[in-house]
């Protein structure tokens, strides 16, 4: 089953990929995803690393979040064309990664989570040559280099040995390798990996200007407040399953109802539960659910039913871990 | 009207040219001189390359003076002074230490510092990456060998009573036996240092190998031949240094009978197969084990 890039279109300053579909399918469906994966499995050996993933990633800022070994470097590995899937289909910008890996490569940037930089060069040399490696002539390597370094905060220190760096400024110099080819992908994974909380904050502002200059990013990480504070759309992963692809925007819908109770608030808590809604007290304040906005209906029959008032009622904002906890082990997406 | 002042120069996208794939090949070329050069590099990565090129170039300076001195003195006495054949055991032994200090650090390091997982992140093949390194190998230890001759060469033309262009004439085939003779030692040295850089954490260890492999294995190697044990003949091929020295004794009509592969009665081109087998081995193995690296 192969793939074909149907249409690539620039708009808007956001560098969009449309699309990708199947030719098995005999219809090339219009679609607006950066990274189309379906069916997707790898396995070491006899260790299923991903199974049977299938999901899509707009344009945006994308977090992938997951355990450690719940498959996410496995998964960027495959969408760089370094790993070949067992088995399933994998598009990146347009492109089947089987068959088109260095056309992948050449407009993806990746930032690996393990020390990857010479200790004994300096980081524009460095980064310069990643450019040249990407393509770029050798005098524009080293402008782009200079211009990446700077909008890394690394302008004073490009040209010490990147031995000597801290291991701040060498996130930087790999986030800068990452990006200095103009790439319309950029993959990171564990950007903020070691750093202090200062330097994380500024690592998780620099991954959201990537977003505001065009480019589409995939961060994974297992710290979900970094995703939470950089990233509009998240794929969640367990144990190499797909748990949640979707919007960070949708999960107070399926959060619980926050019910602070005027009177006997065992009555109402007792009639929830006879119904067999979950219901976690606190004083006179229930948590109850989570579900759906049927909950405000049966917190209302059960107020009614036990003669007691509501002070006050409202959907609780759901965290992202909370749902990651929620949902991490059901292995359905 | 006032000046402005630009805090933030934000991000600008790339819309030059992009060069297929022979721009990053050409890159890790170009790379890989600068990295056995120690070029762009600290200091003391410098060193011990450029004592060994100016020790070589010096030589070939001397050589030639030797000459020129010789043939002032006497007719025919320059006659007995060591030329293009034999000056290659001394060239290959700078050569051997050159590429033992040097080669290492072509492959080693990308591979220790975690470099392979960027490298390889781009429109770069294993392939493209081994071969540039390869060419680089071959360009900078290869000018070790022929780069001295040829100023030996073109200095003795100088010298010559019979004229420059006549000595060059009459001398036609060291153009091609210095190259191809050297394009012999490199090919056997480099797969074996490039094997042991593929696995050894450390240069200088990977070095030492190469250096004790050659020299001491090579050794060992002959004595056991001439041993009574089964077979001990064969013995004799794995003195690997010894095989491009019986190829430029082959290229060059030299008969010294000294190796332990000839004393084994192996014809010059057994050394040839051998050369050949140790390299396509030593690369194909390079290969291997960088696919599974990337």
């Amino acid at each position: 089953m192969g793939w074909v890039r149907v249409a690539a279109v620039a708009e808007s300053g956001r560098r969009s990929w449309h699309s990708v579909g199947y030719l098995a399918h005999c219809t090339a469906t219009m679609t607006d995803h950066v990274i189309d994966v379906e069916g997707l499995t790898h396995r070491y050996g006899t260790v299923v690393a991903l199974s049977d993933l299938t999901l899509t990633v707009p344009p945006g800022v994308t977090g992938l979040v997951g355990a450690n070994g719940a498959g996410k470097t496995t998964l960027l590995r495959i969408l760089l064309g370094l790993l070949h899937p067992t088995a399933g289909q994998v598009g990146v910008l347009g492109h089947d990664v089987r068959t088109e890996p260095l056309t992948v490569r050449g407009r993806v940037g990746y930032m690996p989570e393990a020390g990857c930089l010479p200790a004994d060069q300096t980081a524009a040399d460095f980064v310069a040559y990643t450019a040249e490696l990407a393509g770029l002539p050798p005098k524009e390597a080293r402008r782009r280099s200079s211009e990446t370094l700077y909008l890394v905060g690394l302008e004073e220190e490009r040209f010490r040995y990147i031995g000597d760096f801290s291991t701040g400024m060498r996130q930087r110099v790999k986030l800068a390798q990452a990006i200095v080819h103009d790439p319309a992908l950029v993959l990171l994974d564990e950007p903020a990996s070691g750093l202090d909380p200062e330097g994380r904050e500024q690592m998780l502002a620099l991954i959201r200007r990537l977003g505001s200059f065009g480019i589409d990013v995939v961060v994974s990480t297992h710290v979900l407040t970094d995703i939470e504070q950089t990233c509009e759309w998240v794929v969640m992963l367990d144990g190499g399953h797909l748990v949640r692809s979707g919007p960070l925007t949708g999960f107070e819908t399926s959060g619980t109802v926050t019910v602070e109770i005027l009177g006997d608030a065992g009555a109402v808590v007792r009639t929830l539960q006879a119904r067999g809604v979950p219901v976690a007290v606190d004083g006179s304040t229930l948590a109850v659910g989570p579900g759906g906005d049927d909950l405000f209906d049966a917190i209302r029959d059960a107020a009614a039913d036990a003669g007691v008032g509501i002070l006050r009622m409202g959907r609780g904002v759901a965290s992202l871990e909370d749902e990651f906890l929620a949902r991490a082990g059901d292995g359905a997406p | 009207m006032t000046d402005g002042v630009i805090y933030d120069r934000g991000y600008r996208p790339y819309d030059g040219t992009r060069r297929g794939r022979n721009g990053p090949r050409l890159a890790v070329v170009k790379d890989g001189v600068r990295r056995i050069l120690g070029l762009r590099r600290k200091a003391r990565r410098k060193i011990l390359p450029w004592t060994l090129i100016t020790i070589a170039l010096v030589a070939a300076a001397v050589f030639i003076g030797l000459h020129f001195a010789a043939g002032s003195i006497a007719a025919g006495l320059a006659e007995g002074l060591p030329r293009y054949g034999e000056l290659f055991d001394f060239y290959s032994r700078i050569a051997l230490l050159f590429i033992a200090v040097t080669g290492p650090e072509l492959l080693a390091p990308d591979r220790t510092q975690g470099v392979l997982s960027v490298y390889f992140s781009r429109p770069l093949t294993v392939d493209d990456y081994l071969a540039g390194k390869a060419v680089a190998y071959l360009a900078v230890a290869g000018s070790i060998y022929v780069v001295p001759q040829m100023a030996l060469h073109f200095g003795l033309a100088s010298l010559s009573d019979r004229g420059f262009l006549t000595y060059l004439a009459d001398n036609l085939d060291v153009l091609w036996k210095v190259p191809a003779v050297a394009f012999g030692y490199l090919l056997i040295h480099g797969a074996v240092v490039g094997v042991l850089s593929a696995y050894v954490k450390r240069p200088g260890l990977a070095a030492a190998a190469f250096l004790g492999l050659l020299i001491a294995g090579g050794g060992i190697a002959a004595e056991l031949s001439r041993s009574e044990l089964p077979a001990a003949r064969w013995l004799s091929l794995l003195a690997f240094d010894d095989h491009p020295r019986i190829l430029r004794d082959w290229a060059f009509g030299i008969d010294t009978q000294t190796f332990a592969a000839e004393q084994a009665g192996f014809d010059p081109w057994v050394s040839l197969v051998v050369v050949a087998a140790v390299t396509v081995v030593g690369a194909a193995w390079i290969r291997w084990r960088y696919r599974r690296l990337a």
